[in-house]
């Protein structure tokens, strides 16, 4: 280490990369990586004044919300101001230096919306002060308010809505969107408000989600469990990626999986696209790209296990070992007289073979590239069909996933290295919860299906429980349709998220028709959102800069990272545990629901913050075997797991033996449960569900006779530039993308319109103004509008934005997958304006440039 | 419109005033990019570390990440260019200063602008082939990438370098990475690096510091 030679500028830019990481250790052994200047060169630099790095303080911390992975953003501050952020650079971890990044433990490096966090933090939309509204709800007039004032109001309107309509009056609507920490948490089923609202007895929960529910279902019924995934370094093995409607260049789901792949591609992996978009994923593996029509999925996948079956491709060993229902012989004594899922696929009980010229009817994908891909699929080990969520947000999209997991199965692609049974595809488990835990974390009175809930308010009392997928209970609960009065919205920006916002808003008109006592919508959030426009109390809500916990990846990725108090929270936001810990105080449990607080934690939560952390390090420790101290975790930032070997779903179940969490311990192709189900109104699916994987219908789709009146098909898929609707206001964000309606160039023909014109894009459910982008990327009849665009609505109830939640459906599949994806619609030019954001600050596409013509 | 004799007239000119006024710094080492065109992801992260880094307001952009494709339904093909200031051996900006903001650093070849000294006139915007001069009207002043100097001098990479998720964006010896013996994870094992991508101004302009690895459909 001695040998290190004085550094010239750019003379650490080595081409010898071990005399690189050397000469950084003898610095950093020297006391930090100080600038070693040899040169009288360039003694000017562009920004004077202008903080080096290494001039200001460094605080490791994390980025937050709802995008399935973690990483690391390491804060530049002066004083308690933000300079600037960077990211994992190596050094942080255990054994770090600047530049370490191996496969075993590879940097987690922030995405473009971590990287812009700094002009969300300091944004003009944040919340600084607790509002109330003035106006009529939506318009967005509102008044500051002490805490005192926000909080008494809101307690005493939830006793009385409570005491006038039960303890179902209240909706539960927190999502993951701003607090993902183990103690700070939002969560849809079982974070915060859950426990607080449950607490207080009186909680309608919203059960399915809708990001993914169709797999959730999926990967229960036929695995017994969501944790069906591996680790992202898996992908690395695998000899054939199958990307079924997933995108890992836009969704970052685990730290590094696109980076894993480009590794598999290096090693000489294929790839596959099924997908009505060539998306940069395509691009970037060099995938065969296989168009479908939208919502069709089953059908190619079934045509697919047709192959299979057809030729002799699957793995009758591992079908036979491990599988309840594929076949025959696999079919549970006591349902010998039922259908198997060979004996359907095969034709053998509907008499129509499932046969790729069948499918090319249905997805308008030609025979012989599904036997092609079949074959490709079957014949090359280990191999990955990774079965993204996005074609399960679909009517029936259970369907599709449970059908994938069958065609995984017969190949046995499950349970081995460069496999993959996702599904879910959560993968390692980390130790997730820090908050109390107990009893009361999800106490709820009714739970319906999450996108019901406009539907309940318009028609109420007239609705029948299957009609919004009211969760079975045993007491006089059970089946009792809550009449909901009220709303609370924290990390959640539901109203503009979920399908068919033209509907909500009627039921939030009718509930204003009402009286103004008689309801109550409250939203936690550090910004104001287009949910919280309609709300009667905005709460500001600290960020995780301004709080103290641990981040985690919730999907894949087994690293922690330490989230400290970077600055102090601004304005008089406080955290969501504070607030409802005082709300509780009000509410007369306080000391239940915040066991290690006093009320004095509204005004000082460190100490409380720090010991339920230190007890989840603890548990953290045991369970998990990290060999660090919480102090040492602290000062570094960050904690590596170092796996011995990648993290395979089910590995020991295939190699061990041990069985699946189903109830016949099998993968269930037919499923034990849904055979057994006599009634499906009485679940919370409230219409049947086959116990085998199977072909359904959708109820509209480029397949059905409303293509007349409406000849385009739209998805909807995630956004790169914005979590779902958190970052649409970050100028820098906006200028990098912009909202738009992906249209095939030849339809755009068709329709006389090219890139850049401002179109309507509408159905019977609503309209929506944005501007097109004409690309060939996409599958004639389809069109893409991504979405979370903040929904600015005119005068006639024209959406401005691009929402694309003007047109979807609140209808649900049965088991509570949202048909995000499953929506109709025609598009004509129009004179109607497009407002990218509520700024007046245009947004300037980046250009797409067309270099062939 | 000048005739053919002018015009050899007009070269000959041209050559001669560059001889007479600007003669390019020759740097002792001269660091340049290297660019994954393929197997970049086109994620944007590294435009955005830039803006942080550089506290830039929307508008101005120092890295500009370019989304190309082509093709007809279904045989369509997409990549990225990915570029900022490429740090010319020559650079067209710097003799265009009036005032001499811009220099090239002798010991990397970093070209920066002094920015106390610009006066906002935007020649060096006009005369560079690459767009990477970027006008901030608040301020009145081009500025542009520096290759985070201070991050260099600090022993570390650029931030946009340590942005790159894919890791396909790099930093290094221009000579080094051209010739294959930088090691880097941009390149791939089988990848080989060009100086020119498709539509791409001619690097004989300036002679770019950057390098690409090439999608076919790039390739010159």
């Amino acid at each position: 280490m001695t040998t290190a030679k004085p550094h010239a500028p750019g003379a650490l830019i080595d081409t010898d990369r071990r005399g690189f990481l050397k000469g950084v250790a003898t610095a950093a052994a020297g006391g930090g990586l100080a600038p070693v200047l040899a040169s009288n060169e360039a003694a000017a630099f562009a920004y004077e004044p202008y903080p080096r790095d290494d001039q200001l303080e460094t605080v490791v911390t994390s980025c937050a919300h709802n995008c399935g992975s973690r990483h690391m953003l390491v804060a530049h501050k002066k004083g308690d101001v933000i300079v600037r952020l960077s990211t994992d650079d190596g050094r942080y971890q255990r054994d770090g230096a600047f530049g370490k990044d191996t496969e075993e433990e590879p940097q987690v490096r922030a995405c473009l919306r971590g990287r812009s966090y700094r002009a969300r933090l300091y944004s003009p939309e944040r919340l600084l002060y607790p509002m109330k509204r003035v106006g009529k709800r939506g318009e967005g007039k509102f008044k500051r308010v002490s805490w005192d004032e926000a909080l008494s109001e809101i307690a005493e309107r939830m006793v009385y809505l409570k005491t006038k309509y039960g303890p179902q009056a209240l909706l539960d609507q927190s999502y993951a969107g701003a607090s993902y920490g183990v103690l700070h948490k939002s969560d849809q089923i079982e974070g915060l408000l859950g426990r607080f609202l449950g607490m207080f007895g009186c909680r309608t929960s919203s059960w399915s989600v809708p990001s993914y529910q169709a797999t959730t279902f999926s990967s229960r019924m036929t695995f017994g469990t969501i944790e069906d995934g591996n680790e992202d370094d898996a992908y690395a093995h695998a000899k054939l990626i199958i990307m079924w409607g997933w995108n890992p260049a836009y969704t970052f789901h685990g730290g590094n999986t696109f980076w894993y792949m480009r590794l598999a591609k290096q090693r000489g992996c294929k790839f596959v696209l099924v997908d009505p978009q060539y998306t940069d994923s395509a691009s970037t593996y060099d995938a065969w790209w296989i168009p479908i029509r939208p919502n069709t999925d089953a059908a190619m996948l079934a045509a697919m296990a047709h192959y299979i079956w057809a030729n002799n491709l699957h793995d009758q060993n591992f079908i036979n070992r491990f599988t309840q229902g594929m076949d025959r012989g696999t079919m549970p004594a006591w349902a010998q007289n039922q259908e198997s899922f060979k004996d359907y696929i095969m034709g053998v009980s509907d008499g129509v073979p499932k046969t790729p010229e069948w499918a090319e009817k249905i997805c308008g994908v030609k025979a012989d590239d599904i036997k092609k891909l079949a074959h490709m699929y079957a014949t090359t080990k280990p191999a990955a069909l990774k079965a993204s969520w996005s074609p399960g947000r679909n009517a029936y999209g259970e369907q599709y996933n449970r059908m994938a997991a069958a065609v995984q199965a017969m190949t046995g692609n499950i349970g081995i290295l460069g496999g993959c049974a996702e599904g879910v595809g959560k993968g390692y488990h980390n130790e997730a919860v820090a908050y109390p835990y107990d009893q009361y974390a999800n106490v709820w009175y009714a739970a319906i299906k999450s996108d019901r809930w406009a539907h309940i308010v318009l028609n109420y009392p007239n609705v029948k429980r299957e009609e919004v997928g009211l969760w079975p209970r045993n007491d006089q609960l059970d089946g009792v349709v809550p009449n909901i009065r009220g709303i609370f919205w924290q990390g959640s920006d539901w109203l503009n998220q979920l399908t068919n916002i033209n509907k909500e808003i009627a039921a939030i008109r009718k509930w204003d028709s009402q009286g103004e006592k008689e309801s109550l919508l409250v939203c936690m959030d550090s910004t104001i959102t287009p949910t919280g426009i309609w709300a009667d109390f905005l709460l500001p809500v600290a960020t995780h800069f301004e709080r103290h916990d641990v981040a985690l990846p919730w999907y894949k990725g087994h690293y922690y990272i330490h989230r400290p108090k970077v600055i102090q929270p601004l304005g008089e936001s406080k955290s969501d545990f504070q607030i409802f810990t005082e709300l509780a105080y009000r509410l007369g449990f306080g000391p239940a629901y915040n066991p290690r607080a006093t009320r004095d934690y509204f005004n000082n939560d460190d100490p409380v913050d720090e010991a339920y952390l230190v007890a989840w390090w603890e548990k953290v420790q045991h369970h998990q075997h990290a060999d660090m101290s919480w102090e040492e975790f602290k000062k570094r930032g960050v904690y590596k797991f170092k796996l011995p070997q990648p993290h395979v779903a089910f590995r020991d179940q295939v190699e061990k033996g041990i069985p699946f969490q189903t109830p016949s311990g099998r993968i269930e192709i037919f499923s034990t449960v849904l055979a057994q189900t006599p009634d499906f109104t009485r679940t919370q699916y409230g219409s049947y569900i086959p116990p085998i994987p199977k072909w359904i219908e959708p109820w509209e789709s480029l397949n059905s006779p409303k293509t007349a009146q409406f000849p385009f098909h739209m998805v909807s898929p995630h956004p790169r530039w914005r979590t779902h609707s958190i970052f649409n206001n970050i100028p820098w964000l906006r200028e990098t993308f912009s909202q738009e309606l992906t249209v095939n160039a030849s339809d755009a023909r068709k329709l006389g319109i090219q890139t850049g014109d401002t179109v309507e894009v509408y159905n019977d459910r609503g309209t929506c103004v944005v501007p097109v982008y004409v690309t060939e990327r996409v599958m004639p009849g389809v069109v893409v509008l991504h979405e979370g665009a903040w929904m600015d609505i005119d005068e006639n109830g024209v959406d401005r934005s691009g929402n694309p939640d003007f047109l979807t459906l609140d209808e649900p599949s049965p088991a509570g997958a949202f048909a995000y994806n499953t929506v109709l619609c025609n598009i004509r030019k129009t004179n109607l304006a497009h407002r990218p954001g509520w700024d007046q600050l245009a947004s300037a596409r980046s250009s797409v440039f067309r270099r062939d013509m | 419109m000048a005739n053919p004799q002018d015009k050899a007239k007009i070269k000959e000119a041209a050559l001669a005033k560059k001889r007479e006024v600007y003669v390019p710094v020759k740097p002792d080492m001269q660091l340049g990019f290297v660019h994954n065109n393929v197997d970049c992801i086109g994620c944007r992260a590294c435009e955005i570390a830039c803006k942080d880094k550089n506290g830039l307001p929307p508008g101005p952009r120092f890295r500009r990440v370019q989304y190309i494709e082509g093709g007809s339904f279904p045989e369509v093909y997409a990549y990225k260019v990915n570029m900022s200031c490429n740090h010319c051996a020559e650079p067209a900006c710097l003799p265009a200063c009036p005032t001499g903001a811009i220099f090239k650093r002798k010991a990397d070849g970093i070209v920066d602008i002094d920015s106390t000294l610009c006066i906002g006139c935007r020649r060096c915007e006009a005369t560079c082939p690459f767009g990477a001069p970027q006008y901030i009207p608040e301020q009145n002043i081009v500025s542009k990438c520096n290759m985070c100097v201070d991050e260099i001098e600090a022993g570390r990479k650029p931030y946009c370098v340590m942005a790159c998720m894919m890791r396909v964006l790099d930093i290094g010896p221009i000579d080094k990475i051209a010739d294959g013996t930088y090691q880097t994870k941009a390149v791939g094992p089988s990848d080989k690096v060009s100086r020119q991508v498709r539509d791409m101004a001619d690097p004989e302009l300036t002679n770019p510091s950057i390098r690409f690895v090439v999608h076919t459909k790039g390739a010159v």
